[in-house]
């Protein structure tokens, strides 16, 4: 496939907006200020282009939700908070073509209503950050923003806004407080950002990915999008490889592709001949994969019906030398500590599995363990909790032990027995506590 | 109205009631941390977790609004299973110490826990603890035991919405969030101790209170706090005729469910109790009178040449009030004056997030006003009582500082006193005749606050050795002059008396301010302060 998001790479200067211009840029721009908003969004929607920032949801109907008769000002956020682990596509498109983003982002502000657009971006992404302000003054400068965009009478300002490094700040709702000057912590909802977002008014939040698709959609038409990848998965999507490949980073391919193209025949596949053990589909928060399930195509619907979720496209990558409860206590780590710490499950469970995990590892791991694994990841998960930063983390565990059980039963049977010496609370003698009880 | 369905119990709700209240009007009570009534809704905690038939997963009843024709279930096995797991949550690093905690008794974590939790846990491992958190003095009445918070923000969301003073907050993030005030500095603003109110569990409790009695020891008697005009509705906990605490009692109308830290901290003065008998200047102490020889010496005081002049006070009872209105003025033909104090500002919030303000520092000045009596500040005060060489009565030897000071007893020395009191003063050691008083949870007493409303403040216990209500001395007096043939045998008689003649009381019943959240007042109020 010829690429489409990242055609620009390897082109000197491809930040550029000469070099954007050259290939084509804005002129997508151009065609839907000439349609009106509804046609926009009937042409996304028809484009059958869903979410790339994990939930999948459909853009075009995510967009319709706007409400038309709202008097409030509108919102878009272009949400460049990419912080799943294992993910790292939004990044790298930032860095080859920022205008291709920001021609999306205007493009959605137009088809919503919005004249004010954020760009969430992590905070450790200093350099992207000064890659989009320098995007965003030179397209200023040409006024293919500001007022009156190239004559249309549509104005769009889009300021970027750094996070300060939360996990938590890539949910929506959390990211929504965020650049409201809050703590990051998800909204209750309903009601949903399409209603009540950003200072009270309806917000449309969209991943970097997904608004770099919508230019094209606009220039080449839905049907030409519909036609990449498989009926209900449709476009071209960035894949981040990370872990055993031969040759990691992000690749494009068409939705449907099987993960075994992009492991051996775009990513060289695993070092030394070694044997694929796992893989991670969609960012460390989706169901980790057998090696078995390496042809699943790679969209939506056949990896949800393999047990995982196609999520950002994180692809990690696991060869047979990956101890699984380390890679699982390595996860946990990251969302135990990631947790906002707002509810209950989400905030006690991430922790307390960690402590579990970490015990197992340690070799102090005893038989009940799997089970309370298991049912931490059973309900810290599935609406229990505000965000599904719970399910990000139950997901993974559940995975990891019931894919791996043998592996977990096997570092709980190496665990050293309990011995006098080693009991921390009370000294037991005959197995009696101190006080004969 | 809409009419909805809670575990079989059909129920009608107004428009934006949530479950957890539609719920409790249902007769069923839905467990809760975060959610509190008087807060916003953050729907964190996820206990309340019911079934709504139609809907694919649980939903947190505090977050969900009722609707026309829902069935909900707050019983089922998916609930009672997702319950038991936010409890095994919230207890997997919750310190086991209720036997030194001090919110055992009046823990939800401990409630929810019997009714809903696991018998055991799944936790094996070390709990999470705060080093330096875990007792610490967040302010100067709210002691912090951060090993025992359930991240509920009730507190914090108290100082934003309630106080509006934003003093606490969340700090860092995750398992290892802790309060701790915005700046760092201390935890004081006028309302501070409510935090440790609004906490579910032991992590905010207050100082005075810690280690005072086990609460399910306690009585509780509801009362009305007698710190100023506001009337915030209290609850009083005491034990063995000893006052431990006050806590607030929601109304809507008063207080909300808040009270500040100056009313609260009365509590202690209330076992305050020096004068024990009535006592006669110079009597020796078998000598001293009876209650029947004091009440005939009072008798004869009042109808001495010249007349004395009375001082009331606006901390008293509408019923003694209506007494001095009758008995004093009316009968004896005395004159009476009211003292009133204008002392710091106190502000409260109600039940609707408005805000009250009021310098005056007394009870029931309000009823004193609609009873008719003339008020005087200070310096009206020390006119009224050093205006001749007349006897004086007073009602109550702290109704105004002044009375308290060294420039009254040395203004009066030398002059025919009779007090009335709880507490020694400088009065009561140059008065002819003192009578001890009850406190102000030893006699029940109907109280009008500032906005007008009546409410009753209940008796805890009997007065304490041989004190008597104010009302009942007066009564008994009452008797002596002549006036009735009979005493009252409770203060609802004479509220009766005081309904059907003064009109600002008209209709009202003292059975109803048992039961209602106070009676509001016919006709105008005067603005005090």
């Amino acid at each position: 496939m010829e690429p489409i998001l990242l055609r620009a790479r390897g082109t000197p200067s491809s930040r550029t907006l000469a070099s954007y211009l050259e290939a084509g840029g804005y002129q997508a721009l151009g065609k839907a200020l000439e349609m009106t908003p509804s046609d926009v969004i009937a042409e996304v929607r028809a484009s059958g282009l869903r979410g790339r920032g994990g939930a999948g949801f459909p853009t075009g109907v995510k967009w319709g939700f706007v409400p038309k008769d709202n008097p409030r000002p509108k919102y878009l956020i272009c949400n460049a908070d990419e912080s799943e682990p294992g993910t790292f596509k939004d990044r790298e498109l930032i860095h080859v073509d920022p205008h291709m983003v920001i021609e999306g982002i205007a493009i959605a502000s137009y088809a919503i209503g919005a004249n004010t657009a954020y760009i969430y971006i992590r905070g450790e992404f200093a350099t992207e950050a000064r890659y989009l302000e320098e995007a965003l003054s030179e397209a200023h400068r040409r006024k293919v923003l500001g007022s009156n965009i190239l004559g249309s009478g549509f104005d769009l300002d889009i300021y970027v806004h750094r996070g300060a490094g939360a996990y938590i700040c890539g949910e929506e709702t959390a990211l929504i407080e965020s650049i409201e000057g809050k703590r990051g912590l998800p909204r209750l909802k309903p009601p949903f950002p399409a209603v009540v977002g950003l200072f009270g008014c309806p917000t449309v939040v969209n991943n970097v990915e997904t608004l770099a698709c919508v230019p094209h959609i606009i220039a080449r038409g839905a049907r030409w999008f519909a036609d990449i990848g498989t009926e209900k998965s449709t476009g071209p999507k960035l894949f981040s490889v990370s872990g055993h490949v031969n040759k990691p980073g992000v690749y494009e391919v068409p939705l449907g592709t099987p993960f075994n193209t992009i492991i051996d025949d775009l990513c060289g596949g695993i070092p030394g001949g070694r044997a694929l053990k796992a893989f991670i589909p969609g960012g460390s928060s989706a169901p980790v994969m057998t090696a078995d399930k390496v042809t699943t195509p790679c969209d939506f619907e056949s990896v949800a019906a393999a047990g995982s979720m196609l999520g950002s496209g994180g692809l990690i990558v696991m060869d047979e030398t990956v101890d699984m409860v380390w890679a699982l206590e390595n996860l946990l780590t990251f969302y135990a500590h990631e947790s906002c710490g707002q509810c209950t499950p989400c905030r006690e469970g991430s922790d307390w599995a960690l402590d579990v995990v970490r015990r197992i590892r340690r070799g102090r791991g005893r038989p009940s363990d799997i089970d309370t694994l298991l049912r931490i990841a059973r309900f810290a998960s599935q609406g229990m909790t505000i965000c599904p930063l719970g399910d990000a983390f139950c997901e993974p565990l559940r995975s990891f032990v019931t894919n791996f059980r043998g592996e977990f039963e096997a570092a709980i049977d190496r665990a050293e027995p309990l011995s006098p010496t080693k009991t921390p609370i009370l000294p037991v003698r005959s197995g009696r506590g101190l006080f004969g009880i | 109205m809409l009419k909805l369905t809670i575990d079989g119990n059909e129920v009608e709700v107004a428009e934006g009631t949530n479950l957890v209240e539609a719920a409790a009007l249902a007769g069923v009570e839905i467990p809760t941390y975060c959610y509190h009534p008087g807060l916003t809704v953050v729907g964190q905690c996820r206990i309340c977790f019911v079934e709504v038939e139609g809907m694919p997963r649980l939903v947190t009843a505090c977050s969900t609004v009722a609707q026309d024709g829902m069935l909900v279930h707050t019983d089922s096995e998916r609930v009672r299973d997702a319950r038991a797991a936010v409890m095994e949550f919230l207890l997997a690093n919750h310190p086991l110490d209720c036997p030194v905690c001090d919110q055992a008794g009046e823990c939800y974590l401990q409630d929810y826990s019997v009714e809903h939790g696991l018998d055991s846990t799944h936790m094996v491992d070390v709990r999470r603890t705060f080093p330096g958190l875990e007792r610490r003095m967040i302010g100067p009445h709210v002691v912090q035991n951060q090993n025992r918070c359930i991240h509920c923000t009730r507190c914090v969301r108290f100082t934003r919405e309630v106080s509006e003073t934003n003093d606490l907050t969340m700090k860092s993030r995750g398992n290892h969030s802790y309060i701790d005030t915005f700046d760092g500095g201390p935890y004081d603003n006028p309302w501070s101790a409510c935090a440790a109110d609004v906490c579910p569990v032991g992590a905010l409790t207050v100082k005075e209170f810690r280690f005072r009695a086990r609460v399910w020891h306690l009585d509780e008697t509801d009362s009305v706090c007698p710190g100023c005009s506001i009337g915030c509705n209290i609850e009083i906990g005491h034990l063995n005729e000893v006052v431990h605490r006050f806590v607030p009692r929601a109304n809507p109308h008063v207080n909300g469910w808040w009270m500040c830290d100056y009313g609260r901290f009365l509590a202690e003065g209330l076992n305050e109790r020096d004068l024990d008998r009535p006592q006669a200047r110079g009597s020796a102490p078998s000598e001293e009178p009876s209650w029947a020889q004091a009440i005939d010496r009072l008798a004869s005081f009042i109808q001495a040449s010249p007349p004395p002049r009375v001082v009331a006070s606006a901390n008293l009872s509408n019923e003694a009030l209506f007494l001095v209105r009758q008995v004093l003025r009316d009968h004896a033909g005395l004159q009476v004056v009211v003292p009133v104090e204008r002392g710091e500002e106190r502000k409260m919030k109600n039940g609707r997030n408005e805000w009250v303000s009021n310098v005056d520092a007394h009870p029931n000045s309000t009823g004193a006003r609609l009873l008719g009596f003339d008020m005087v500040d200070g310096a009206g005060l020390e006119r009224f009582a050093t205006a001749d060489d007349a006897p004086l009565l007073i009602l109550d030897n702290r109704a105004h500082p002044w009375l308290v000071s060294e420039a009254a007893a040395t203004a009066l020395s030398g002059r025919r006193l009779v007090v009335l009191g709880r507490v020694a003063t400088r009065l009561t050691e140059v008065a002819e005749l003192v009578l001890p008083t009850a406190s102000w949870i030893e006699a029940d007493g109907t109280y009008t606050s500032s906005t007008g409303r009546v409410q009753l403040a209940r008796r805890g216990f009997a007065p304490r050795a041989q004190a008597r209500p104010t009302w009942e001395i007066l009564d008994r007096l009452a008797v002596a002059l002549g006036l009735h043939d009979e005493r009252a045998t409770s203060p609802r008689e004479v509220f009766t008396a005081l309904a059907e003649h003064v009109p600002a009381f008209g209709g009202m019943d003292y059975y109803r301010l048992a039961t209602d959240p106070g009676l509001a007042v016919m006709g105008e109020v005067p603005h005090v302060g």
